[in-house]
């Protein structure tokens, strides 16, 4: 009863230690490869144009990638009147038919969010933002 | 448009980032040598069979427990089931903008396991059909003079109806909601009337069988959250309330039949949701298409198509389970069979909530931000009411980092790990008097524990990628 308690205590002691040493060496790991990452990043990201074509995104839902701190920049040409909403985000932008609407704006909160034709709630964009 | 779009995500505007993949090494490293600990150093008589439930001071009983406290409580549970139904019914149908749906399928559904799995029973009081049943049964009683009779519940049939319940509850609020091949989530309109079909459901079920009766094997919120508060510790006993050793009340809770089905479909529900995004989303799409040539609507399509993949969870998660039990069966002085399958369903219940924890975690942190915020002020969403003055506040998605919301989802599942594997070999020492055998019957439930973990950290790796 005694020495199961000590070998209970045991198990947990190790759990414990292997968890600190998981965040500890986790964050050696992570911190140079996210400056390699951010390094690469730092090029001026380039600006992808998302073209709607009768109010659908052509070759699909865009996917977007970007590090936290970069910066997000893309292009919408559309052929109809819509509203672009970039969630989580909270940016809106219009735009008239034949005409195309600029984004540019600093990626600041982590996750996965969608930009969509909020009239007609076609998602054109899946944007990704890494820590 | 996005393809699956399930109310939790219709809700919230932002999606959980996959864990990293050596985020998720790391975890599984550590539940396996966890795992491998926890075996070798087996306890040899069980603690947790006995709740040694002591009772608070009188004056917490007095109180809380108190006829006009109890009117109270549900009282302001049966006017927040009114007015959700309301606002679904009578409110905008734009999802993340109605009363109705945060606060069912978020504040509610995610809100009252959180709270039972520390304090126990929590949602007892507030549950507003028991409200209702009561002061239906106590004002028949005053008149008639007579306590109001009952059919007797037939026993065999246990928490069947509660588990069947559950996945019709998940079902609505992940598969339902498709508007021609697309999922656009839950409608508030179809919330609000499904609220109001359920409540006339149950009231029927507590006229019938009697209103406690139905509480404990029927109704779906009463016997989930109250298979969360089993890990709890506080407990009510001869009308008393008391304190109990944590988890020990869950060891008593299977005994009733059907309840491993409960906790079965509790973690087939989340899997399911999780996974649809992730790893059966190819799966189900390619069904959903091969579906959809056979001549079938797209709505009918799709729907058809989540369903089989939800109940594909279900059967797989059971099947897990069984095999352990299985497994365990042939360890020598092993009980029956049947005593086994239900013996151990209580071992599932930290997973459960492991789960939930991983899964919604961030969405509960986001949405309740919006729920005491705009959806309090302007429970309509008619962007024309401002009750308490914060219509105009939002959610800030840069409270949890990405980095934060994964550490919690792996906490989560390593610590429900531990204590499901802690009250499994509990379980075992009291089965089996000799515990060299009930640490060798463990390698079956540890296989599972670690089917169960590693499956969950999986999800998560794959989750909207």
């Amino acid at each position: 009863m005694k020495s199961n308690t000590v070998r209970i205590l045991f198990a947990v002691a190790v759990a414990a230690v292997a968890i600190v040493l998981f965040v500890v060496l986790r964050d050696d790991g992570e911190s140079a490869m996210e400056k390699s990452e951010k390094d690469a990043g730092q090029a001026r990201s380039p600006v992808t144009t998302i073209v709607v074509k009768h109010g659908k995104p052509v070759g699909g839902i865009a996917q977007l990638t970007y590090n936290e701190g970069e910066r997000v920049r893309f292009k919408v040409d559309s052929d109809v009147s819509e509203e672009i909403h970039v969630h989580g985000y909270d940016i809106m932008k219009d735009v008239e038919p034949g005409g195309s609407v600029s984004f540019d704006f600093p990626a600041t909160i982590e996750g996965v969010f969608e930009a969509e034709l909020e009239g007609r709630g076609e998602q054109i964009l899946e944007l990704t933002v890494n820590p | 448009m996005s393809f699956f779009l399930p109310v939790a995500h219709a809700l919230v505007a932002r999606k959980d980032l996959p864990i990293p993949a050596w985020l998720f090494a790391w975890a599984a490293s550590i539940v396996l040598i966890v795992s491998f600990f926890a075996l070798s150093a087996a306890w040899r008589k069980p603690r947790f069979e006995d709740e040694r439930w002591r009772p608070l001071g009188a004056g917490f009983s007095g109180v809380l427990l108190s006829p006009p406290m109890q009117a109270l409580c549900g009282a302001l549970g049966v006017f927040l089931l009114g007015f959700s139904i309301y606002a679904g019914l009578h409110g905008t149908e734009a999802p993340d903008r109605n009363f109705a749906l945060t606060f069912l399928f978020v504040t509610v559904w995610l809100g009252f396991p959180l709270f039972s799995v520390v304090l126990g029973d929590v949602f007892r009081p507030f549950n507003p059909w028991r409200a209702v049943g009561r002061a239906i049964g106590g004002t028949f009683a005053a008149i008639a003079g007579q306590r109001s009779a009952h059919l007797s519940y037939p026993e065999r049939l246990g928490r069947w109806p509660a588990a069947a319940g559950l996945g019709a509850f998940v079902w609505l609020e992940v598969v339902y909601g498709v508007n021609g091949g697309v999922a656009v989530g839950l409608e508030p309109h179809a919330a609000g009337l499904a609220a109001l079909v359920y409540s006339l459901y149950t009231l029927a079920m507590m006229a019938v069988f009697g209103v406690e009766k139905w509480c404990q094997t029927g109704e779906v919120f009463s016997v989930y959250f109250g298979m969360f508060s089993e890990l709890g510790c506080f407990g009510i006993k001869d009308g008393r309330l008391g304190r109990r050793l944590p988890l020990s009340a869950s060891t008593h809770w299977a005994t009733v039949p059907g309840s491993a089905a409960v906790v079965i479909a509790s973690i087939g529900t989340t899997s399911f949701d999780g996974a649809q995004e992730g790893a059966l989303k190819g799966a189900i799409i390619d069904t959903f298409e091969w579906l959809a040539e056979t001549g079938l609507s797209l709505t009918s399509s799709l729907r058809l198509a989540d369903t089989i993949f939800m109940l594909l969870t279900f059967a797989g998660v059971g099947l897990v389970y069984l095999i352990g039990v299985r497994g365990m069966a042939g360890v020598r002085g092993a009980p029956p069979l049947k005593k086994l399958r239900t013996g151990f369903a209580h071992t599932l219940i930290p997973i459960a909530f492991a789960y939930l924890v991983a899964h919604y975690f961030s969405l509960f942190v986001f949405q309740e931000q919006a729920q005491f915020t705009y959806l309090l002020s302007d429970p309509l969403g008619t962007a024309t009411t401002d009750l308490f003055g914060t219509a105009s506040g939002g959610i800030d998605f840069k409270l949890l980092s990405a980095n934060a919301i994964w550490y919690v989802q792996v906490a989560a599942l390593v610590i429900g790990h531990v204590v499901g594997l802690t009250l499994a070999h509990d379980r075992a020492t009291a089965y089996w008097g000799d515990y060299r055998q009930a640490a060798r019957s463990q390698y079956w439930m540890l296989a599972v524990m670690v089917a169960f973990t590693c499956f969950g950290l999986y999800l998560l790796s794959v989750a909207n990628s």
